[in-house]
């Protein structure tokens, strides 16, 4: 066939050809190692991946929980906010404009701002844009937050004539008694950048909301609800498929409904709330606890001056959420501060019923013990004044007429460290554990304590301050309701509770909370009849301290108080104003009825004055309305009783 | 056809079947997977201009394949005379367009004539494998090659490595290398000598990408060897790929069903990631089957030339089996992640009128020297 010359000339390349093939064959075996790598060994990562590319789950939002009273009143509710957005690329500035701007009573500087905007916009040319600028041309800008239902039903009727101009409804948290309660039902936060990488892991996105104080804030975890998804196909809504493509390409579960938060009963009473609210007016600043003695369930917790927790919740917009803040936090008589537990004062006079009892318990003294009472006692070199000149008085006249220097006396004979033993079997100097606000502890100031704090020898006279609650004795107004309840009821100190149960939406009750006991304080029934005796006194008895200010058809027992304050004037007051933060404060401690005690109150008037003046009527006033509520449901439910049979 | 194929049968030369079931193959498996590549799901307006580019590439195949039937009937041995003339044309269409060049992505590679775009450098390939044969088939030593017995073929092959590079197009400029260098490799060369060319390769390389290259073809690169460091440029691109074919896993999604190409996550997968596709569809067996037949092809390449009656039809043999294997090589080898992301286009399955007769006229060629030897 061939020739052999031709055949030589090729034998240049024969050697070569075994290692041609050799080589190709390796690099082709390299790419099917590489193949089976990818496809075999990481197959089912990378279809992981491309199932990912293709498929988004589209969050399904879910409904918080609802906060309601002891009557299942409802405190905290969700309901739509409606939003008014406009695309300023299609705004019609002659036309719809001028329509909207009535509509939505836009004002300047507000108004001039957003007319320049779509000026701006609309100036833009349609092609040839910046990535930048075409988004620009796409945004939506906010005009008004919450508008009214006539507002949002004419934009509805007329949205086809009103171009770019948008409603959309938008969650918001809802309290229907606004500043009533609001420190301890708590308020609604966004999601802050630097809070979202912890919460990220909860399930938090930016733009949510959470708890930020109060019952909102503890129990978050149990409102919140758990969020739902449903996954989609891709850009699948062009396709003709659907169907077909996401039975293909879903992995199941396609879809998770959302789980609504738990509903949460509280045990506060709102009346008894607008009732403190009703009591209080007049006065600026104070705070008022009343507790069920045979539970520790707080039936009321009002914190004055209070704030309106549907704004600060964003129910009126971001702005005004800002603004709001910025004047709460301004604001020298703190309405932000949870007063009832979050701020510890001097209990003054209230705190004697403790310090009887502790010498009491020592023998001490007993109720024969008499005191003659000059207007005031002195101790070393010093003078320790009384309120009036009691003349001789025993431990019940002492309570009752709050005698000063009969408590010095008492002061001079017990130790600093019973007084706080007893104090601390009480509660005070301690956290209660209610968690819903940050709390304060308190002090008992003990020997060690005033040691460590002053660098010089213990001075007998902190006691004597100490036996008078003053000095550096502080207590939170929580934790004096809760020991004049274990008072009242013989020495049980109970939990303090706002949660009464957790429910499921359809009512269905998850969780029941009982009354817990802190401690049982077992003192002597015999001291504790005698104290009781004098508290009762303080109302009922002619020289008593709250005597004046009495309700007849009121049944109380309680014990006045009138606590000096430090002269320190916090920052920011106008000097013309600070007479009013040198006042003392006004406390009145009590429970009632006072045979049969059902619930204890303690009532604050910062800077009030006088207790038996200032802080009695407003008890007075509560009392009497939580028995006409009492009796008033009582009837209702001896209504329903007799109704039945028929 | 049949009456033909029966003349050629008795004059001598036949068909080689074999070879032609094995082109046949692979240009089969090119179409049907170019249709399913260009039927993603896209609004009218995309799939109207997708649904054209499956037409256009039947279109370029029957062209390619007469061109080849023709390019395979006249014996081989004629074209050593006009070599010469055909690479000299090749080189000056190659600096035409410079001159009357389209610009498209920043680069300038094509010439318009009518209604069809042509890229003179696609063909350069096979002339270049023309010339470089026709060189060695003159060039017969006994004793090894030097640098200076070197310097005409590197000529040959710088020039138009010279002009790509220039529009600029590294994927045609490396294709020309390695061919031209795979063939030249054929013949002896001294060890010095070897290690002088690579030295300098080296050296070349290194002043490209210090003085020569475009930020673009360096972003390649080195998003290859860190693909994660950029997730949304072109390392994208080389992970989107890889995603679809590890996605295809043991038998594939099923034609038409890889969701990486149909949802548009695959860029150009017509031209420069087609194998994503098919290993999308039809899993690690499609792409085992699909490797074989390319690999059977290139090794039967080698078997001819070690067949062929002359120097000339060996060396042919071997350029034109070059050709094939370092496109598929480079091709596969980007998609798969194991070469950077450069455009070099996969024998018959990438959408491209030049691409594909350059491929079918070197294919004619293997094939006419398979029937002549």
């Amino acid at each position: 066939m061939a020739l052999l010359g031709q055949r030589s000339d090729v034998g240049e390349f024969r050697r070569r050809y075994r290692w041609i093939v050799l080589t190709a064959v390796v690099m082709f075996l390299i790419l099917v190692g590489r193949l089976a790598q990818l496809q075999l060994v990481q197959g089912d990562l990378h279809r992981a991946q491309a199932r990912k590319n293709i498929v988004r789950e589209r969050s399904l939002a879910t409904t918080r929980g609802v906060i309601r009273d002891t009557q299942g009143r409802v405190l905290a509710a969700n309901r739509p906010s409606y939003n008014v957005h406009m695309t300023p690329a299609e705004v019609d500035l002659s036309e719809t404009w001028p329509t909207v701007v009535k509509l939505l009573a836009l004002e300047e500087p507000e108004k001039g701002e957003l007319e320049r905007k779509i000026k701006e916009i609309q100036a833009l040319p349609s092609k040839g844009l910046t990535p930048q600028e075409e988004k620009r041309r796409g945004q939506q800008i906010l005009l008004k937050v919450d508008v009214d239902r006539d507002a949002v039903a004419y934009l509805e009727t007329h949205a086809r004539e009103l171009r770019g101009i948008e409603v959309s409804p938008q969650p918001v948290r809802y309290y229907p008694y606004g500043e009533l309660g609001a420190h301890s039902v708590g308020y609604m936060r966004e999601v802050g950048a630097e809070d979202l990488v912890r919460l990220e892991e909860r399930g938090y996105r930016a733009g949510d909301r959470l708890g930020a104080v109060g019952v909102e804030r503890r129990w978050e975890s149990y409102l919140r609800g758990v969020r739902g998804f449903k996954k989609i196909v891709r850009g699948v809504s062009r396709r003709d498929d659907v169907q077909e493509v996401e039975a293909r390409y879903l992995e199941e579960p396609r879809r998770v409904e959302p789980i609504p938060g738990r509903d949460i009963s509280l045990t506060l009473d709102i009346d008894l709330i607008a009732s403190i609210e009703r009591a209080f007016h007049g006065q600026l600043a104070g705070a008022v606890v009343v507790v069920d003695v045979r539970t520790g369930r707080i039936l009321a917790a009002a914190s004055k001056p209070s704030f309106d927790a549907n704004v600060v919740s964003g129910g009126s917009g971001v702005k005004a959420v800002a603004e709001t803040f910025r004047r709460l936090n301004a604001d020298p008589l703190k309405p932000s501060l949870d007063k009832t537990i979050s701020a510890a004062y001097p209990p003054g006079s209230t705190y004697k019923p403790f310090s009887a009892l502790a010498a009491l318990a020592d023998r001490l003294l007993d109720p024969t013990t008499e005191v003659d009472c000059h207007g005031g006692y002195e101790y070393g070199k010093r003078f320790f004044r009384c309120t009036g000149v009691h003349r001789k008085v025993h431990l019940h006249e002492a309570i009752v007429q709050s005698c000063n220097t009969y408590f010095y006396e008492l002061g001079a004979r017990v130790s600093i460290d019973k007084l706080a033993s007893v104090g601390l079997d009480y509660g005070f100097g301690v956290k209660t554990g209610i968690g819903i606000n940050p709390e304060a502890r308190g002090r008992m100031p003990t020997r060690s304590w005033y040691t460590r704090r002053y660098k010089e020898a213990f001075r007998g006279g902190f006691t004597l301050l100490s036996a008078i609650g003053q000095g550096a004795t502080t207590v939170t107004v929580l934790q004096l309701a809760l020991a004049y309840a274990a008072l009242a009821n013989g020495g049980t100190l109970y939990q303090p509770q706002v949660v009464r149960s957790i429910e499921t939406s359809d009512g269905t009750v998850v969780q029941d909370f009982p009354p817990r006991v802190r401690r049982l304080i077992e003192p002597d029934q015999e001291h504790l009849g005698w104290v009781k005796a004098a508290l009762e006194g303080v109302v009922t008895e002619k020289n008593g301290t709250a005597y004046k200010e009495r309700s007849r058809d009121v049944d109380m027992a309680g014990k006045t108080g009138t606590a000096q304050v430090s002269h320190v004037t916090p920052r920011g007051v106008d000097p013309g104003k600070v007479w009013y933060f040198n006042r003392d404060h006004a406390w009145f401690s009590g429970y009632a009825p006072s045979r049969s005690p059902e619930i204890a109150i303690v009532v604050l008037v910062e800077h009030g004055g006088g207790g038996g003046k200032n802080a009695v009527p407003i008890a007075m006033r509560v009392v009497r309305d939580w028995q006409k509520m009492k009796e008033k449901r009582l009837s209702a439910k001896d209504d329903a009783a007799g109704d039945k049979p028929n | 056809m049949a009456v033909a194929g029966r003349m050629m049968f008795r004059r001598g030369p036949a068909v080689d079947m074999k070879l032609l079931l094995g082109v046949v193959a692979i240009a089969t498996l090119g179409l049907v997977n170019l249709y399913s590549a260009t039927s993603v799901y896209a609004d009218t307006e995309t799939r109207a201009r997708l649904g054209d580019i499956y037409v256009t590439q039947v279109y370029w195949m029957v062209v390619g394949g007469l061109l080849a039937i023709l390019v395979a009937a006249i014996d081989y041995r004629h074209y050593e005379r006009f070599a010469n003339l055909v690479y000299a044309g090749g080189v000056f269409s190659c600096s035409l367009v410079f001159v009357l060049g389209n610009s498209m992505r920043g680069a300038v590679r094509w010439i318009q004539i009518g209604s069809a775009t042509i890229q003179p450098s696609e063909f350069m390939k096979v002339l270049l494998v023309v010339m470089m044969a026709k060189h060695i088939h003159n060039d017969h030593k006994a004793e090894p090659r030097t640098l200076v017995d070197l310097a005409i073929p590197g000529v040959l092959v710088l020039v138009p490595v010279a002009l790509v590079m220039a529009q600029p197009d590294l994927g045609t400029g490396l294709i020309l290398s390695l061919t031209a260098a795979t063939m030249l490799l054929m013949t002896r060369i001294r060890r010095r000598t070897l290690a002088a060319i690579v030295a300098a390769g080296v050296g070349v390389m290194w002043l490209g990408w210090n003085h020569g290259m475009k930020q673009y073809q360096k972003d390649r690169i080195t998003s290859f060897l860190d693909p994660e460091h950029d997730k949304t440029g072109i390392g994208w691109h080389a992970l989107q790929s890889q995603t679809a074919i590890g996605n295809g896993q043991m038998f594939g999604e099923g034609y038409m069903q890889g969701t990486q190409n149909q949802f548009g996550f695959l860029p150009d997968q017509f031209s420069d990631f087609p194998f994503a596709v098919f290993a999308e569809d039809w899993g690690f067996l499609g792409c085992l089957l699909l490797l074989s037949i390319y690999c059977f092809i290139c090794v039967y390449a080698i078997h001819v030339a070690s067949q062929a009656k002359d120097r000339f039809g060996a060396a042919l043999a071997i350029g034109i089996g070059a050709l094939i294997f370092w496109h598929a090589i480079f091709n596969i080898g980007m998609a798969i992640g194991v070469l950077p992301v450069v455009g070099v286009t996969l024998p018959l399955f990438s959408y491209g009128g030049s691409s594909v007769v350059t491929t079918l006229v070197g294919l004619g060629l293997l094939m006419n020297v398979s029937m002549r030897r």
